[in-house]
């Protein structure tokens, strides 16, 4: 399965809003649905970004197709630095229904955080120490394209 | 521990320290035994009033009342606690953008928990001639006649900002 990462850069460059926003463009077109139900979300993903949980442990997208979606957020000094990398991804991984998303979440958190999101059957919150399956291997990408595949990410546990 | 990064921008100082005192005040909301749903859903238009409000320098302070929702109006304040904005807390202009979560700590252990009954909401204490933020609308402070004020210092720092905390306990 192929993965593909982005960093984007978060407090202080942005707010913890102004961050959920940038993914939330990565992620989808201005007239998908899903951007609809991500914006839906809003304050309690940038919640999970003030924390910081999305620094080491992703937000992960699994599309219906095509590669898996790692995005990071960046903090402090790094983020001040611009050791981000927003560059647009080469498709809109949530075009197209079947997609989920994990959000990382502290173990203190995680309990209220699952039962703001319970409505939301497309999230799963996970623990930011554990990692996240799927029930089957994702089909190939249906269109073509330039996919960068960043390999350092498929070693990450 | 205390996190902290050196920059010289006001833009990023009024943006780590907006952030950074809702994230304190989460921190003191479940620290002190109350459900943090409340935070969690008004998140993005508490960001957006504090984050504008430091940047035209018109935030003052930012407030949390707990108060118990079963004892009448005018008596229900159980405690509260107060982000106080210095802006020339460096006087250069200049700083670190740091974090300290163990002053949060050391409040909510010197404060005390509060029964799971209890609600809260969040207060902007601003200058006059603030801008009009949406979701935030004009209110009034619960009073605090027969609560002591304690200060226990500054937690979050940058550029010229700090960010004192301080909280009350009844006293009589």
């Amino acid at each position: 399965m192929s993965v593909v990462s982005r960093r984007v850069a978060s407090v202080p460059v942005r707010t913890s809003v102004g961050t959920w926003k940038v993914i939330v463009a990565l992620l989808t077109a201005a007239d998908h649905e899903a951007r609809t139900s991500l914006e839906a979300i809003t304050n309690t993903a940038a919640m999970l970004i003030s924390e910081e949980y999305t620094r080491d442990a992703p937000i992960v997208v699994v599309p219906a197709a095509g590669p898996r979606i790692r995005v990071y957020t960046v903090h402090g000094m790094a983020a001040v630095d611009g050791d981000g990398d927003e560059a647009p991804l080469a498709t809109w991984p949530l075009a197209e229904p079947g997609w989920r998303l994990s959000l990382p979440c502290g173990i203190d958190d995680i309990d209220d955080i699952r039962a703001a999101l319970q409505r939301y059957p497309f999230i799963d919150v996970r623990d930011t120490t554990e990692g996240i399956t799927v029930d089957a291997v994702a089909p190939a990408p249906r269109t073509a394209g330039s996919v960068s595949i960043n390999y350092d990410e498929m070693e990450r546990p | 521990m205390t996190a902290s990064v050196r920059v010289n921008t006001h833009a990023y100082a009024t943006t780590h320290v907006a952030t950074n005192m809702l994230r304190s005040m989460k921190q003191i909301i479940r620290e002190s035994g109350l459900s943090i749903s409340g935070i969690q859903s008004q998140w993005a238009v508490l960001e957006a009033g504090v984050a504008a409000w430091l940047n035209s320098r018109h935030l003052t302070g930012l407030v949390l009342e707990v108060y118990d929702p079963g004892k009448a109006s005018g008596a229900d304040l159980v405690g509260r606690f107060d982000f106080t904005i210095d802006y020339g807390y460096y006087s250069d202009g200049d700083g670190d953008l740091w974090l300290d979560p163990d002053t949060i700590t050391y409040a909510v252990r010197k404060n005390g928990s509060y029964p799971a009954r209890c609600e809260y909401r969040f207060i902007a204490d601003t200058a006059a001639g603030h801008p009009t933020v949406d979701g935030w609308s004009t209110t009034t402070f619960r009073s605090t006649a027969g609560f002591t004020r304690h200060t226990v210092g500054t937690a979050i720092g940058g550029g010229s900002l700090g960010a004192g905390l301080s909280y009350y306990t009844r006293s009589s």
